[in-house]
């Protein structure tokens, strides 16, 4: 039952773009086509959910038993910039398909604060490892299911004359507010069970 | 080039004496239940419809002066969204709170993405939804006595078979006429069928949407709508005592933010009938027509791109292109 | 050739505004502001990051490689946020809870990187010190005066310490503008806002030219 908070918490209720504000530079920055967010959404559930995992272990069996939490951020920050590092060596010589469909997404994501952003939520939940994965994913897929639902809405506009005065994050971010105004639909649902 | 050719969306209607033609049916339509909401709730709804009306009808000529466009007040879509948005208030909301809505419906959900054509949410039930997010008070608790006109804050049925509120449930008969607490042009069940088929004869909406809607919600409610018990729940009730008629006939079916495709349009109104069940039985709102419906508006882009029609010849085409490809 | 410092100093106000200019650390920037006071707070804390990033990349720039600067840099922006952390949650606890997640987060704020990269890694200490406060005290006059339209709008009225004005609301207060969608759309319509008086400026500017 648990599990299923979660994921829809971090889907529908809670959504890190419409709910948490969470990731949006690149949300507004790769959405413009549906084959780059979807490609910047496979990179970012892959990175997203094993982040949470190595930070969560990190936090479990080094910062906790040193009794260093108050570096958290500055160890974070480096547990995630190393793990997309390793991500990337790895995937170049294991999957090339996928590093050519992912790989160019890959850098963008260590500046994309959703994923520290899961990581320190993680903590303020007192998730273990296990559910810190779960959290991870759950954010990751709610961040990609706004991003894909935005780059459907915005290829259209392609074909609309859109004064330049609103052309870019203006109108970009009266969007993400008319989409976040529908997703306050989901809010207190399952209240017993979601946070 | 497919790509080119998925994406050119809704409206397909060219020329504005057909969009003229259209929308006064619409409002052709919207009459039975104006007049059963003048009826049932007095003065005080003829005003809040006027209201509605004339602040949307304003901020459309303001706005279109302001950025120096054709002013488009004439295709008549901007009293239809005046006339819907005044239909989901509750009738003894203040008369700013439509001012407000139907200025929010025109200018931030429709006219800053270029006007008629351009939104990709339906503007009165972004005007609704931006209402209920900023005035909750008023949203939920300004009704009337139907028929008596004394103003009450007592529950709506739907909050009361949600069991959020205390009262009494009125029967099959005032469901129908709509002797109920409600908003203004949800509550008259029969006068807004008399519209939706008027619409569906002439042709103007597709039966898909609202089939899809009530049939999700009508099943839906059946299975589940008993906590603890399937098959227990009553579907009528879903269907007659909230907005889903209102919702599924005049809102759902807009054609600027619904689906191209027959099956789009189906998948529209299953979604949105999903959706509304949801946030009914589970959510924190006691009715979830408007979100149910926004959201569908939501992914309507996505079902015209994924639903594409089956065309005459498919699978030649694909094997001409295959035996070509195979061929170089 | 030595730069104006004052000139660094001022252009983060106008010029390089990072919220309507640059347009960059926008989660921040829409997720603390339901008030002036946590807007402003959020702002001091940029500002201390900011400055003591841009200074000591500035110091180190001639001994940091080329090939790892990232990384360092990464690290001299986490100091400061560290301490930002412990100095917040040790006397202005309150505030540390309500900003949450974002106060660790300005880690990843990309302003400061940016700065870093753009500006401090290539010109001296004095310059870089001016460039850290003057964008931080842009981002900082942002932050309050988005805070302050949600707030005003919001709450219908505007509240420092103890002291509310007006007293009491003159209109009855959106709630909405407090939430995620009042953020997104207040901030839309100041970005078009200011986009519309800069093409304006900007057309009066060529037509006195051609005059």
């Amino acid at each position: 039952m648990e599990v299923v908070a979660v994921i829809l918490g971090g889907v529908l209720i809670n959504n890190f773009i419409f709910m948490r504000y969470l990731g949006l530079c690149p949300f507004i920055g790769v959405s413009r086509q549906l084959e780059t967010a979807l490609g910047m959404s496979g990179a970012v559930i892959f990175v997203m959910t094993f982040a949470s995992t190595v930070t969560a272990a990190f936090e479990q069996f080094i910062l906790v038993p040193l009794g260093l939490e108050y570096l958290r951020t500055i160890a974070y920050i480096l547990v995630i910039a190393a793990f997309v590092q390793l991500v990337e060596i790895f995937m170049k010589k294991t999957a090339p398909g996928l590093y050519r469909a992912l790989g160019i997404y890959l850098p963008l994501i260590t500046t994309n604060c959703a994923v520290l952003g899961v990581a320190m939520l993680n903590v303020r939940n007192s998730y273990g490892i296990l559910m810190s994965t779960l959290n991870g994913l759950a954010g990751a897929l709610g961040w990609s299911l706004a991003i894909i639902i935005f780059a459907g809405i915005r290829e259209r506009w392609k074909l609309m004359d859109i004064p330049p005065v609103l052309e870019g994050f203006p109108l970009a971010l009266v969007s993400t507010g008319l989409m976040s105004l529908a997703f306050l639909g989901f809010s207190g649902l399952f209240r017993n069970l979601v946070k | 080039m497919e790509e080119k050719l998925v994406i050119s969306s809704s409206p397909h209607i060219k020329g504005p004496k057909t969009v003229r033609g259209i929308m006064l049916d619409v409002i052709i339509a919207l009459i039975p239940a104006c007049l059963a909401s003048l009826i049932l709730f007095g003065w005080k709804a003829l005003l809040i419809i006027m209201a509605s009306v004339a602040s949307a009808v304003a901020s459309e000529a303001l706005y279109e002066k302001a950025v120096k466009r054709e002013v488009t007040v004439g295709d008549l879509s901007a009293v239809i969204t005046g006339i819907l948005l005044a239909m989901t208030l509750p009738p003894n909301v203040p008369l700013w709170i439509p001012v407000i809505g139907s200025a929010f419906a025109i200018v931030i959900a429709k006219q800053i993405f270029g006007g008629l054509g351009c939104n990709f949410v339906n503007p009165a039930l972004a005007g609704r939804a931006f209402l209920l997010a900023a005035w909750p008070m008023h949203m939920t608790r300004d009704w009337l006595n139907p028929l008596t006109y004394d103003a009450v804050t007592s529950a709506t049925p739907l909050a009361v078979l949600k069991g959020t509120g205390q009262g009494t449930l009125p029967g099959i008969k005032d469901f129908l006429l709509g002797v109920r607490l409600g908003s203004l042009g949800e509550t008259s069940v029969l006068a807004l069928l008399l519209g939706g088929i008027y619409l569906i004869a002439r042709g103007v909406i597709d039966y898909r949407i609202p089939l899809g809607f009530l049939g999700t919600l009508f099943v839906g409610t059946l299975v589940f709508g008993k906590p603890g018990a399937f098959f227990q729940g009553d579907g009528v009730l879903a269907i007659l005592a909230g907005g889903a008629i209102l919702g599924a006939f005049f809102m759902a079916t807009d054609y600027v933010t619904s689906p191209v495709t027959a099956r789009g349009r189906l998948y529209m109104g299953i979604g949105a009938g999903f959706i509304t069940l949801l946030i009914r039985l589970w959510g924190g709102y006691p009715e979830g027509v408007t979100y149910g419906i926004l959201l569908m508006n939501l992914v309507t882009p996505l079902i015209d791109r994924f639903v594409v029609p089956r065309y005459y010849g498919y699978a030649h085409d694909r094997a001409a292109k295959e035996a070509a490809a195979g061929g170089r | 050739m030595k730069r104006s410092l004052f000139h660094d100093f001022i252009k983060g106000f106008v010029e390089e505004n990072p919220t309507f200019r640059l347009v960059i650390g926008m989660c921040p920037t829409l997720a603390v502001t339901t008030s002036v006071v946590n807007g402003f707070w959020m702002g001091v804390a940029v500002i201390f990051v900011l400055t003591f990033s841009n200074v000591f990349v500035s110091l180190l720039r001639k001994s940091i490689p080329d090939d790892i600067r990232i990384p360092v840099f990464v690290i001299l922006i986490a100091t400061p946020v560290v301490i930002v952390e412990l100095v917040m949650r040790a006397y202005l606890p309150a505030m540390y809870e309500i900003l949450g997640i974002f106060v660790p987060l300005i880690v990843v704020n990309c302003i400061i990187i940016g700065r870093a990269e753009a500006f401090a890694y290539h010109q001296p200490v004095l310059n870089s010190l001016m460039d850290g406060l003057g964008i931080g005290a842009g981002y900082t006059i942002n932050l309050m005066v988005i805070g302050g339209i949600r707030e005003f709008l919001g709450t219908g009225q505007i509240t420092i310490g103890s002291v509310s004005f007006p007293g009491t609301p003159l209109f009855e207060p959106a709630a909405v503008m407090l939430t995620p969608p009042g953020g997104f759309i207040t901030l839309g319509l100041l970005m078009a806002a200011l986009n519309i008086a800069v093409a304006r400026s900007e057309n009066r500017k060529k037509a006195r030219r051609a005059a």
